[in-house]
This record gives structure tokens, sequence and C-alpha cells, in this order.
């Protein structure tokens, strides 16, 4: 396995006490398999990928419990020495905001170079051509005359295809891509999570999609993970979980799509809005929002318990519901 | 909430276009009943008429000299009607915020007339402008900044009666911002609240009260809900068509996310660098785009339906969306379009039903800026 999280917990220090960003997190992610982590703002999917990746601030974070076994190593026991050297090369990160994700002060070339002269001890030479030679590859046009432009004289979808170079740069065993389309036009969008796609299969990589966007879920994933308050409260296999949710909240979440045939009618939408993470509600989090909620979600937070649904083996789907049968089939 | 559909009765006694349409077509009488309803739309609204707008680029500092200008809308025309959602589609950078600004007076356009019932109010101004500004409201995309955060909820919601005092006398203010909260679905009770109390969904219902407050009859939503959780946008979707029915507003709602547009508009418009590509009904749009951009559009959309991804046909465009300030010659879309020939650099492509359709009672008779219009079912290809 390359990647496992196993009970992580990240909670923040804030003014009105402290939150609970992340409160006992675990998934696992093979080698060339694509997980989704779908969530809300404030769902602790993106805290959850910066403990990973080791870049969360602390203070205010703090990571409580836990552990990161990647490629079978703790992560979170390792020196931030040793922790520099996996990060970047062994796994990166894309950004959903590449504008502020790049340095407006250097050129494309030298930020893309700097991950070999740094990693690899390039010389600064060999460095540019590497630059030039990944801009080719996520298909920037006339990449030779671009690499000493900065930042700013790329598109929205071309810097985004430089955050994606300089992720693969070094040809990392895991990438983790943090809402990497939100910020694009659809056309664009679509250009570049097919690009994501294909280098993806041909690396074999492992790549963790954040995003709230079920549709492109849909598009992309082998499994999802879908977090509510800092937990997971369902993983499946992107097929059935679309067909047959096992979780209130995501079936909420997929009854809230406005379907054709549903047309001028209303739309059916999840009441209430998401907690606090300083007062997230006792037993199940989701509770207040439920339609199936019952006395015991009220007072025990329901386990992440493996389900028994259609199509489903052993071990692939599991849902932190009371009432995981009723949702199921019903 | 067992039911969602259960609580969907109109409030009012006058239903809904769509809702007719769709919803309760039970037989072929009452289907072509639902389709006479929709071409009954009496006079439009609102009549846009080659509106433009450009923003001039200068250089130098002292003597400033016009160097080019910005083409962010380029002579686009449709019409709205009273009780209808028109949606406005396209990427960033098509200009469809500053239709939006343009329609609110908040810039004055280049050229081209706004009319709302047949009154041109795009040159107008003072005490008349003041009027009509009354009639045509806004909601905006961002609701942390578009509500000033030290003024009370009250304040911000009752601010427009300062402005239109015969609206509301000023003994009866307060009663009414109460029952606005109360018909956006807020408590009435939290008046004296500040807007960093409420979360971004209820932020959007405060802007939306506002918005309401001087009983318009057009509301322009910028992208209304795209700020907000998904698990949220429903409930906002839900509450705009409720008061859609209740007060017979017309909407043009002007978002990126095709699903929802389609859901609450009855004619959708796409927009692309500055021009209408394509117009028509919701279904005209989705299941029979004949511009080849509205194909490209839909078909990269990402579809919740894990099932459709093997079959589906997409359509990848490359490249970019050309600047504004240097667009193509001819049609705009021509540098990305896979079917662009001489033609179409040369000739730009007018907004109208395609020639070879023209006498066709199809679907795909409607209008379109294209050269080479043709059908092609993106969304449901298979």
């Amino acid at each position: 396995m390359l990647l496992e999280v196993h009970d992580l917990h990240v909670e923040f220090g804030t003014r009105d006490g402290v939150a609970h960003a992340v409160n006992g997190v675990s998934y696992r992610v093979d080698a060339g398999e694509t997980l989704a982590v779908l969530g809300e703002s404030g769902s602790g999917k993106s805290v959850t990928a910066q403990a990973v990746m080791g870049i969360l601030d602390t203070p205010p974070g703090r990571i409580t419990g836990g552990r990161v076994l990647f490629q079978g190593r703790d992560l979170l026991r390792l020196k931030e020495e040793e922790r520099r050297r996996v990060r970047g090369a062994e796994m990166a990160m894309i950004f959903q905001d590449s504008l502020s994700a790049l340095n407006p002060v250097l050129t494309v070339g030298d930020q893309l170079g700097e991950m070999f002269t740094v990693h690899r001890g390039m010389s600064r030479r060999d460095a540019r051509l590497r630059a030039v030679e990944l801009m080719d590859r996520v298909r920037i046009p006339a990449a030779a005359q671009r690499v000493g432009d900065y930042p700013h004289q790329f598109s929205g979808g071309m810097r985004q295809r430089i955050m994606i170079a300089m992720a693969l740069a070094l040809e990392p065993a895991l990438v983790i891509a943090d809402e990497p389309t939100t910020a694009l036009d659809v056309t664009v969008q679509a250009q570049v999570m097919d690009l994501l796609a294909e280098l993806q299969r041909e690396y074999r990589m492992g790549l963790v999609l954040i995003t709230h966007d079920l549709g492109v879920v849909a598009d992309v994933a082998d499994r999802i993970a879908v977090m509510y308050a800092g937990r997971i409260v369902e993983t499946a296999p992107v097929h059935d979980l679309y067909k047959a949710p096992a979780h209130p909240y995501t079936r909420g979440l997929l009854d809230s799509i406005p379907r054709l045939d549903l047309k001028g009618r209303e739309l059916y939408a999840i009441q209430g809005m998401p907690p606090s993470l300083t007062r997230v509600p006792p037993g199940c989090a989701f509770h207040p929002r439920c339609p199936l909620a019952r006395d015991v979600c009220r007072t025990d937070v329901p386990p992440l318990q493996a389900v028994q649904g259609p199509g489903a083996e052993e071990g692939e789907r599991a849902s932190a519901c009371h009432f995981w049968r009723e949702c199921l089939h019903g | 909430m067992a039911d969602p559909t259960g609580a969907a009765e109109p409030t009012d006694a006058t239903p809904n276009v769509s809702q007719v349409e769709v919803a309760d077509v039970h037989s072929e009488a009452e289907a072509v009943a639902a389709l006479d309803a929709k071409v009954d739309r009496g006079e439009p609204i609102l009549q846009v008429r080659d509106l433009t707008k450009h923003f001039p680029l200068t250089q130098g500092v002292l003597f400033k000299r016009q160097v080019g200008a910005v083409k962010a809308v380029d002579g686009i025309s449709f019409d709205l009607y009273q009780g209808e959602t028109l949606g406005i589609v396209g990427e960033s950078g098509c200009g469809k915020s500053t239709v939006a600004k343009l329609l609110m007076n908040l810039e004055r356009a280049t050229a081209g007339e706004i009319f709302y019932k047949g009154q041109d109010i795009s040159k107008l101004s003072g005490k008349a402008l003041k009027a009509v500004r009354r009639n045509i409201q806004m909601i905006f995309q961002d609701p942390y900044t578009s509500l000033n955060p030290r003024m009370t909820v009250g304040d911000i919601i009752g601010e427009p009666f300062d402005i239109h005092p015969e609206v509301a006398p000023k003994g009866d203010r307060r009663r009414r911002v109460k029952e606005l909260l109360d018909v956006v679905g807020l408590n009435p009770e939290y008046i004296n609240r500040y807007p960093h109390q409420f979360s971004g969904g209820q932020r959007q219902r405060i802007g939306i009260a506002r918005g309401l407050a001087l009983n318009p009859e057009v509301i322009i939503c910028d992208e209304p809900v795209s700020a907000l959780d998904v698990s949220v946008q429903a409930q906002v979707i839900n509450l705009m068509e409720g008061l859609q029915n209740e007060f017979n507003l017309s909407y043009l709602f002007i978002a990126h996310d095709l699903s929802i547009v389609r859901h609450i508009s009855d004619r959708v418009g796409v927009m692309y660098l500055g021009k209408m590509a394509e117009i028509g009904s919701d279904e005209q749009i989705y299941e029979h785009p004949t511009h080849p951009y509205t194909q490209a559009l839909l078909s990269a959309v990402p579809v919740p339906d894990p099932e459709a991804r093997e079959h589906r046909e997409r359509i990848i465009l490359t490249g970019d969306v050309p600047s504004p300030a240097n667009p193509p010659s001819g049609c705009r879309f021509r540098t990305r379009c896979w079917k662009a020939q001489d033609k179409c650099a040369e000739e730009l492509p007018l907004l109208a039903i395609p020639e070879r359709f023209k006498d066709s009672d199809t679907p795909a008779a409607h209008e379109s800026a294209c050269h080479f219009a043709e059908e092609k079912d993106v969304v449901n290809a298979a």
C-alpha cells in the first residue's frame, strides 16, 4: 500500500476555542489509484492533506494523534530534514490557486528548475533544460520561448499546467491535488483533468483528488471518501457510491443535484448548514440535518463499519451511519 | 423532509410557466396547453438591443490616449419576459457580468439600448433613472463582500427604503424588514444581528431579502449560489424559485454551473467573448445545441454519473479564450473551433435561426451565431 492514513486527528487553537478539524480520519491509496476525497468547506479534507504532506501550519494547527504510513514509513515520526526530502521528490501537491502558489517574482523556468537543483543537485543550465522538457510534457505551446516568462504572463489553465509539471517533475509516487480545477473554466478544466489523468496512468502514481464537485469525482475517481465535519462518513468504489449511497449525507448530496426529469420541481435540499468545528454536535455530527436521525444518533458516534451492499466485495465499502442499511435500501 | 417534492406547492394562485410545463403535464391536451402558455408570453419586460460596452485601454500619464478597447460586451440582444428566468452561461471573461452591470446601469453602455417596458433606460439619469432602478434589483455572487460588516441586518435590508421612501413610510420599515426576513426563511428576531453572525447561505438570503425590499419586477442574479456549499446551494435555489412564483419575478440568472442554470431557466443564452453564441429554450440549448461552442461547453461539463464516463463523447477544446482586447476577426470562436473555415475569419456570423432549419419545426430551429450550425446532442450522446 502506497499511503495509509490511520486515525488522524488535527485540531486548531482559535479564539472561539479548539476547532476539531480532523477527527480520526483513515484512508489508503494504492499505486496507480485515484482516491477522491469529497467534502464541503470545513469538512477537513484539505487539512488532512496538509497533515499528510507535512505542510500544516503548527501552530495554530496540532496533530494530536494518528499515523501516516507512506511506503511503510510513519511520516509523522520523521525529522523535518527527512520530511523535506520526501516532500516534492516522493510525494507532491497541486494547489487550487496557481497564482498564489507560484512565486510572482521568479520565472516559471526558475521555479520548475529549482526542483532539480535542490533535490537532484543539477546545474542551473541542466535544470533549465529539464524545465523546458516538463513544460512540453504538460503541453504548454512554445515551451522554449516561454520558460523565461513570469507566472502572471500565463493564463489560468496554463499556470495550472505549470503546477502539474512542478508536482510531477521528480516523478513522485503520490500526488495530492487539492481542488486542482476549481478556479478554471469548464472547457479548460476538461483539458487539465484529462492531462492529469493521462500523466497519472503513465507514471502509475497514486492520486488523492480533493474536491467538492460530484461531477469531477464521477469522471476520474476509482474510490471515494466522503468527509463531513472532520470525519469520513462513507468510502466506496465510485460506481457503488453513485448507485446506492450508504450514508444519508452522501444520499442528500446526490439527491440535490438538479436532474432533468425533475425540472420545475423543488430541488431536494439538505436542511440546515454544516456545523462549526468548535461545536461539533455530539454523537453523529450529521444528526441535526439527517432525515433518519434517532436518539442513538444524538449520543453515540457511529464508527465507520463495513457495508455489504450490491456488488460490494468484502471490505470495499464502509459507512459511518447507525442506519446504513436503511439508507442503502431506501 | 421525507418527501422533498411534497413541500413544493406553489404559494400563489398564478402558477409559474415552467411548473405547468414539466411537473403537471399528464395528458397530451395539457401538454399542448402548456406549450401555448409558453408561446403567449406577452410583451417582454426587458428588451436588450445591440448592447455594447468597450472599456478603453489608455497609454501615457499626462496625455492619456486611447490605444484600444476591451470589448467586454460587443453587441448582444435578448428579451426577458414577465415571470420567466433567462439563464446566461459562459466562461470567465465572456462578458456576462458586464451585461448585469449594464442592465443595472452601474456601467454606461458604449452603444445599444435597454428597453424596460418599452422605455430606453440605458441613457436615463437622475430622477428617471432612480424610478426605473426600483424595479430592477440585483443579487450578488459573494455574500461575504456584498454585505457591509458594520451594518445590522435590519439596516442592510432597510437601506433601499432610505433611497425610495415612498415604498415604506418611516414608521413601517422595521415591520417590513421583519416580513422580508420571514419571506426568505430567516428568523425575524435576527434583525439586530451583524452579517458575520450568519453562515454563507444565510447571508445570501439576506442579500435576496435586500433585493426584494422594493418589490422589483426584474432581479439580476450574478452567480447567486456559486460561493455556497453544495448542500446549501439547493436551499437557495428553491428559495429563489419559490419567490419567483410568489411575486411573479423575472430573473436574469447568470451562472457558470450549467446544471443549475438548466434547472432554473426557461430560456438560456450562451455567451462567448462578448457575443451571444446561441439562445433558445432550455431544451433547445441542452438537447439540440447547434453552435459548436455550446456543444463543447456541454460536453466538457463533468456529469455526476460514473456510468456515463466511458460512453460520453467529449469535445476537448484546445487553447484558451482569446483576449477581448484583441478578439479574432469574423467569428469569435473560430480560433478554437474544429469546423472553422475561411468564411469564419471573414464574415461575422449573425445570431439568427440557421437557414437550413428555418422552415422546419425541429428544436434545432433556434437562434445560433454559426455559419455551419448543425445539431448535435452531446448530453445524451451514448
